[in-house]
């Protein structure tokens, strides 16, 4: 479908917008909007926006890029940034009582990180911070095809990785499409946001703990996913994890393992009294150069791996052309290996599923756990500290 | 080999029986570099431009330290670089890894490798950012390992800071007072490959340039290697900020240049170079020649200062402090702190252009570069050249700096290929613009020498019709405009011709010959 606006009714992009409840946002799901989605909910939440009528694109997929993403590129670059075109022409054709006013796709400069304050910055990729200016021109070089639909184009760069800087760095491009919005208002959303957000990932790290604990209770072993968190779009990562579940392995995913102190004291206590590390989210030791969030997120995830006996696998997931990943392939593989981990990759994963070599590297790997994983499982328990917490829970 | 060079690796554990202790995987930690290292090792260093990298030479043997320059990077070096690091790195990362690995092994093979690393150590740029320019070394780190050389020293500077300190151990001591010497040792590598490049089109006696070229470096080296050490580790900034040294001998340089004879009436394109760092700034296989090649192609180059690049990261500290007034205690005073060393910079940049005779193109304004980019990209985004690579195209079209802009983009390069992406609008807004980006791969040469051909052919038509609309205007004829160079202080290189309205050379020459007769 063209997104022009041939055969459809042309607003002016600057034109009068409904009253809030009636604002009708879209949000591309694309890149860091998959870690901080809870943010975004519950920023507009409390500005008073109707939550049905925020809408996300949908998950990536070759048809959406053929429908709504041909011609827009401008520049090769990696899939996941790629893919963000689909996701602006979905957004923009969508018509008549599903219209929307506002494209919002924000600059997410930084990111909020478990990690911060134990590493250098938790600044986002500068590929994905900038994808919606690179994006934008795709929409632009022939004409403006956010007027053309009738649509506000809102893109605040936001550092979500500094919550004190949100509110002022949104309060402008809010006010775009929110007229009278005040910045106590918008302080009031932020704080609403990053609670919403701290809640989502407190839930999900107590799941990968319950996980943990199970596992450790039946001497039974899961998997680490270490990627991105876009590699949650079944269009990005394309869902290799799921067929490795489907095998009866628990997946855990680097990006909410738990940071309980006790859990950290027993895996990282030894190191941290031998000052190999200051604290056990330090991955000074593995990766000093720690500016990138996800990228952090990622070699603390492969440590956590490495210490974590009932973590018997971890499979490596990244995309085509991605740079942050590429200078950590071998860091990874290597603190994975180190604690006889079982390392598998998938790497330059693009829009093609190659469904067949898929299921067989699956069978592999499942064929690998069942053979090995008792035996990585006493391996590295037997290197571990006694007395371990997650063993000592209570059965649900 | 710890090279990922496959797409899917499974790699499955060796059965072992009993339980054993595990070693986990630590970082490369340089061994330190102690003040007897001082006497023993040699400094190495590269990824510059040549006449730079020996002006600092000059500037670091100041302090004491032995230096060497590391040869300029081939084609071989890319190979090698790709071969002893993780598969997907930018092009830019090959070429220096496999740089510094292909000189550390020939070393070895002569030295061996305990004796290479008991002689040289290898100092390079960090980042204060998330791009892989930050992260060069953990390809390095990489390389070295698999040279088996992982007790080979290699310290990083953080390009955002003045003060290195003392890199672990006490022997090499990056103080202020030598920083700001390397400084000097950009700044004055910048203005003379301008004049350079400003006057080899037009020479008349072929060579002649390049020969006072050298034969400059080697003076103004001298001047950086035998300064007198005023001051301490930082009040010895004071001295570089004031001292009228280096401008004695930039002028004692100018005068050797000013002596060359120029046909500034051949009618030549001029080409922007613009892009990412490392390629803009190199000058070898890296980029394909591509400085040589587009003067071979009959073009005047205008190439890319490393100055406007410090001049950038100064804004972008400048405007980090400036949003974070009133959020965070300090701000004002370090955003006044970044504006007063641009401050400083720029001065210094124009004191040693006016030694110069003031031929020295005039560094941008970045205010003027942001508000040119601002509707195409943020200023804010940081990481390459950002929005200045989108403002410095406009800014060199719309002020007829250049008839166009050859933008090199390595392969890979993240926020590069944002910045070339967002010109996309740019260019649908300001279609006459000529914009040349070439993706770089390092061996993919005639395809990118090809697309640079055909926007140069355009440029060259732009020129020719400057020249010939200057002539009219004028009343001029080539022929007459030539009589008039006869008796001009314009024959002589050291003569500036006025920017009148043009953006080439003989076309302004035209107009500058019409005003002065």
């Amino acid at each position: 479908m063209d997104t022009s606006a041939a055969g459809t009714e042309t607003r002016i992009a600057h034109g009068a917008l409904p009253a809030r409840d009636k604002l009708r946002l879209g949000i591309p799901r694309v890149l860091n909007v998959w870690s901080t989605h809870q943010f975004w909910i519950g920023l507009f939440g409390a500005l008073g926006l109707d939550a049905r009528r925020i809408v996300f694109s949908s998950d990536t997929s070759d048809e959406q890029m053929r429908e709504f993403g041909k011609g827009r590129g401008t520049v090769d670059s990696c899939y996941p940034v790629k893919c963000v075109s689909a996701h602006y022409g979905e957004l923009l054709a969508l018509d008549r009582h599903r219209r929307i006013d506002v494209l919002f796709s924000t600059m997410i400069y930084s990111v909020p990180s478990f990690l911060h304050g134990h590493v250098v910055d938790s600044l986002a990729c500068p590929r994905v911070m900038a994808a919606p200016e690179n994006i934008k021109a795709g929409f632009l070089k022939e004409g403006d095809a956010f007027a053309a639909r009738g649509v506000r184009y809102v893109a605040p760069l936001v550092a979500l990785g500094e919550p004190d800087m949100a509110a002022r760095q949104l309060l402008a491009a809010l006010a775009e499409f929110l007229p009278g919005v005040t910045r106590r208002e918008v302080e009031a959303a932020v704080r609403a946001g990053y609670a919403a957000l701290e809640a989502f990932a407190a839930a999900a790290r107590r799941q990968s703990r319950e996980i943990l604990e199970n596992c450790a209770r039946l001497e039974r072993p899961c998997l680490l996913v270490l990627a991105r968190p876009y590699h949650m779009d079944p269009g990005i990562g394309h869902e290799i994890e799921v067929d490795l579940q489907a095998y009866g392995f628990p997946v855990l995913w680097g990006q909410y393992l738990p940071t309980d102190p006790d859990l950290l004291g027993w895996m990282f206590g030894a190191e941290v009294a031998a000052g190999q590390v200051r604290s056990g989210l330090d991955i000074a030791d593995v990766w000093p150069s720690s500016y990138s969030a996800n990228t952090n997120e990622i070699l603390w995830a492969a440590k956590f791996a490495a210490r974590m006996p009932w973590i018997a696998g971890v499979i490596r997931l990244s995309s085509y052309e991605c740079g942050m990943d590429q200078p950590t392939y071998t860091p990874v593989q290597q603190i994975v290996e180190r604690s006889g981990t079982l390392f598998f990759s998938f790497q330059d994963l693009d829009s093609t599923k190659p469904a067949g070599a898929v299921r067989i590297r699956v069978e592999t790997i499942a064929h690998y756990l069942a053979r090995d994983a008792a035996g990585i499982i006493a391996r590295k328990r037997d290197a571990s500290p006694p007395d371990c917490p997650l063993a000592a829970a209570p059965l649900p | 080999m710890h090279n990922a060079d496959t797409l899917e690796r499974t790699t499955v554990p060796q059965q072992q029986g009993a339980a054993q202790r595990i070693v986990h995987y630590r970082a490369y930690k340089p061994a330190p570099f102690t003040l007897e290292d001082r006497e023993q090792a040699t400094i190495l260093f590269g990824g510059l431009q040549w006449r730079t990298e020996r002006l600092i030479q000059g500037a670091i043997e100041r302090f004491g330290y032995k230096t060497a320059v590391l040869p300029t990077a081939t084609r071989e070096d890319l190979l090698a670089g790709r071969e002893l690091a993780d598969i997907g790195q930018c092009c830019p990362t090959s070429f220096t890894t496999g740089n510094l690995a292909g000189f550390l092994r020939k070393e070895s093979q002569r030295l061996g490798a305990a004796e290479v690393s008991r002689r040289y150590v290898h100092v390079t740029a960090g980042s204060c950012g998330s791009c892989r320019f930050g992260q060069y070394h953990q390809s390095y780190e990489l390389a070295l390992r698999n040279l088996d050389l992982e007790s080979f020293r290699l310290f990083l500077l953080q390009q955002n800071a003045l003060d290195q300190g003392e890199a672990a151990g006490q022997g090499l001591d990056l103080s202020p007072q030598l920083m700001t010497g390397v400084f000097w040792a950009v700044l004055m590598g910048d203005v003379l490959q301008d004049l350079e490049y400003q006057i080899r089109p037009y020479e008349v006696h072929a060579g002649e340039t390049e020969r006072v070229a050298r034969e400059s470096v080697e003076r103004l080296h001298e001047a950086l290697r035998s300064a007198p050490l005023r001051g301490g580790r930082k009040s010895g900034v004071l001295w570089y900020l004031l001292t009228g040294h280096f401008t004695a001998a930039l002028r004692e340089v100018y005068a050797r240049y000013a002596a060359i004879e120029v046909d500034r009436l051949r009618v030549k394109p001029l080409v922007k170079i613009t892009g990412e760092f490392y390629l803009q700034t190199v000058e070898g296989e890296p980029n394909y020649n591509i400085h040589r090649w587009l003067e071979a192609e009959g073009a005047e180059v205008y190439p890319a200062a490393i100055s406007i690049w410090i001049d950038y990261l100064l804004r972008l500290a400048a405007q980090e402090a400036e949003d974070r007034i009133g959020v965070r205690r300090g701000a004002r005073v370090k955003r006044a702190g970044a504006a007063a060393v641009q401050g400083l910079l720029r001065w210094n940049y124009d004191r040693m252009r006016a030694a110069l005779g003031g031929l020295p193109r005039e560094m941008p304004r970045q205010e003027e570069l942001r508000a040119l980019a601002a509707p195409y990209y943020h200023s804010r985004l940081n990481g390459g050249e950002g929005d200045m690579l989108v403002g410095k195209a406009l800014w060199a079209h719309r002020k007829k700096k250049a008839h166009m802009t050859c933008e090199l983009s390595p392969y890979s390069c993240m926020p590069n290929t944002m910045s070339v992406g967002a010109m996309a609008a740019a260019l649908g807004r300001h279609p006459d613009v000529l914009y040349a980006p070439l993706e770089i791969k390092g061996d993919a040469e005639v395809h990118a020498l090809s697309r640079c051909q055909m926007i140069l052919t355009e440029a060259k038509r732009r020129a020719q019709r400057e020249f010939e609309e200057a002539l009219e205007r004028t009343g001029l004829t080539p022929a007459s405009a030539r009589e008039r160079l006869a008796g001009h202080p314009a024959r002589l290189a050291g003569c500036k011709v006025p920017h009148g309205g043009a953006a080439g050379t003989a076309a302004n020459l035209v107009l500058h010959l019409a005003a002065t007769n």
